[in-house]
């Protein structure tokens, strides 16, 4: 078996960057559209890169208040600006990723500005460090240490994210889940069914801000090196479009949208500068044919209800 | 008094949709609420159920206070309501649209959705059970799987029925069920709504097919401008003078 540390990285970047589709999911499942998940990403980046660095805490640990950080604020933002609805909600939370952003600039003293934060501490080489202590070698698997750090890395994430679609699966197959959607459907007539829609919609928000502030830490751990750079709006929006793109109306969407769009700049890498231009032409021709993205339903339903429609029949 | 309404004034701009309209409905009983077009019959209604605040006026229910209280708590509290122009979960199953309705009478939240716990599990097979009785009840027994959109306008209104009837209502508002259907479509309807009350759920009920409302309500209240002109039963209602020149016009001496 050959293991390519490139191709594991990208693999792992897909994975991180099907937690931030699936937390614009999240919030797209109660009908909110929101831009500040770069935001809440960068807030779980730096909370865990400055805590690992600075005080030498465990990753674990920065992960864990990077991400209940992020969740923190999500909720704080997501009480006032609730009210607004559609667009103007987009702009009130693209406004505070900018915001955020801008602090991240300008606290010099503690974020090194526009620098970034180098040096942190890498999740794979951890796991490596940790491991050999304990007299491990990556020769006894066969494998160099890059590739085991690779390896480990995309392993680590595999099971995080299969957990995460898991529990967000499950969710969306229960009472609460048939609460979002509703309210994504049809507000009113979710309110006239006794449903407490603020309640869900703050829910779903601060869910998605958890997510995303969570996939902002595991980025830091995974990269190294983090500069507000990483967060701009462009950022917003690409993780906009992974869910735009594949299908926001149920959880594979943004899953296959993540997987695809990360894959594609890269399996178009021999196209140079060309390939961003064959990018925009997809998702173009994407919203003219499918505008409810790639995968809906409808298509779910052709794909593993053949079966089921047999029953039906029967 | 199941529902007391008091002096309920409701104003948009200079207009008023709802003017001093005070009426109340006993338990068990079936209330008509006829008039005109833009008498302010579904004003009525969203006022009651909290999509709109009254500018003055007091709405009792089972002797409770309610005027001020949000939509999902009245709905809570056993008001329920079906909508105009129907108002279904588009990109739901009949099944799903049902299993929506008893939100309000079911608990599971995040964490026990994710585990599966076994109370979670056992309330989850009550919402089906349920969701079938209810189905079988308006007659949609084997519909379930169908998306709702895909159903036909009569058989749209009887899932909006059914979903309604699943948060458990004491009281029930239905906003012109039989709008658009042909004579046999209302008949069945009327006998849903026989059934209804066999349950004891008291009806709320705007209707612009008088023969229905005729031989279906107790009462009736009628809406003109969005003052209360009459009440009473369908017979003296029929013959009251001020309700038929509100619908039909003076005659010309």
């Amino acid at each position: 078996m050959v293991i390519n540390p490139y191709y594991l990285q990208v693999a792992s970047f897909i994975l991180i960057n099907i937690l931030l589709g699936l937390s614009i999911y999240i919030t797209l499942s109660t009908g909110q559209l929101s831009l500040g998940n770069a935001g809440f990403m960068s807030i779980g980046a730096f909370t865990t890169a400055l805590l690992t660095t600075k005080l030498g805490l465990p990753i674990f640990l920065g992960v864990l208040a990077g991400t209940l950080l992020a969740g923190l604020i999500g909720l704080l933002i997501g009480l006032p600006t609730l009210r607004l609805q559609g667009v103007y909600l987009a702009i009130a939370t693209l406004g505070f990723g900018e915001v955020v952003r801008v602090l991240f600039i300008n606290w010099e003293s503690l974020t090194n500005g526009a620098v970034g934060i180098a040096g942190i501490p890498h999740l794979g080489r951890t796991i490596l460090a940790s491991l050999q202590k304990s007299g491990f070698s990556p020769e006894s698997l066969g494998l160099k240490n890059n590739e085991f750090i690779s390896l480990s890395v995309f392993s680590l994430l595999l099971v995080i994210t299969i957990l995460v679609v898991f529990f967000f699966w499950r969710l969306d197959h229960s009472r609460v889940g048939r609460a979002f959607h509703s309210i994504r459907m049809d507000e009113k007539a979710a309110e006239s069914m006794g449903i407490d829609i603020t309640y869900y919609k703050i829910l779903t928000f601060t869910q998605g801000a958890l997510l995303a502030g969570f996939a902002g830490t595991l980025f830091a751990h995974v990269t190294g090196y983090i500069s507000p750079a990483d967060f701009t709006y462009h950022r917003a929006v690409e993780i906009l479009v992974f869910a735009v793109f594949g299908g926001s109306e149920i959880i594979w969407g943004p899953i296959f949208g993540a997987t695809f769009l990360t894959m594609m700049p890269e399996l178009l890498r021999a196209l140079s500068e060309y390939r961003y231009i064959i990018y925009g032409v997809v998702l173009v021709i994407m919203m003219v044919f499918r505008p409810q993205g790639f995968i809906d339903a409808p298509l779910i339903d052709r794909i593993i209800g053949r079966k089921s429609n047999e029953n039906n029949a029967a | 008094m199941l529902l007391e309404l008091k002096n309920i004034t409701k104003v948009f701009g200079g207009l008023a949709a709802l003017e001093d309209v005070s009426f109340s409905l006993a338990e068990g009983e079936i209330l008509g609420l006829i008039g005109p077009n833009g008498a302010g019959k579904t004003t009525l209604f969203n006022v009651v159920t909290s999509f709109l605040l009254p500018t003055s006026g007091d709405i009792k229910f089972c002797g409770e206070r309610i005027s001020s209280q949000k939509s999902h708590i009245i709905t809570q509290k056993g008001i329920s309501r079906t909508f105009q122009n129907i108002r279904l979960f588009d990109q739901m199953t009949v099944e799903e649209n049902v299993m929506v309705g008893r939100h309000c009478r079911s608990r599971s939240g995040v964490f026990s959705s994710v585990l599966r716990t076994i109370d979670q599990k056992k309330e989850e097979a009550q919402i089906k059970e349920k969701t079938n009785q209810l189905l079988e009840m308006v007659g949609l027994s084997g519909y379930n799987a169908y998306p709702a959109i895909s159903l036909p306008y009569g058989l749209q209104r009887r899932v909006e029925i059914a979903r309604a009837l699943a948060c458990e209502p004491k009281l029930i508002l239905l906003d012109e069920p039989v709008a658009g259907m042909n004579e046999s479509e209302t008949e069945e309807i009327a006998r849903l709504i026989k059934k209804i009350l066999g349950q004891g759920i008291t009806v709320l009920l705007i209707e612009h097919d008088m023969s229905m409302v005729m031989t279906v309500c107790d009462r009736l209240v009628v809406l003109n401008f969005g003052q209360k002109i009459a009440e009473g039963t369908p017979q003296e209602i029929q013959r009251n003078p001020i309700v038929i020149e509100a619908y039909l016009g003076r005659e010309e001496n």
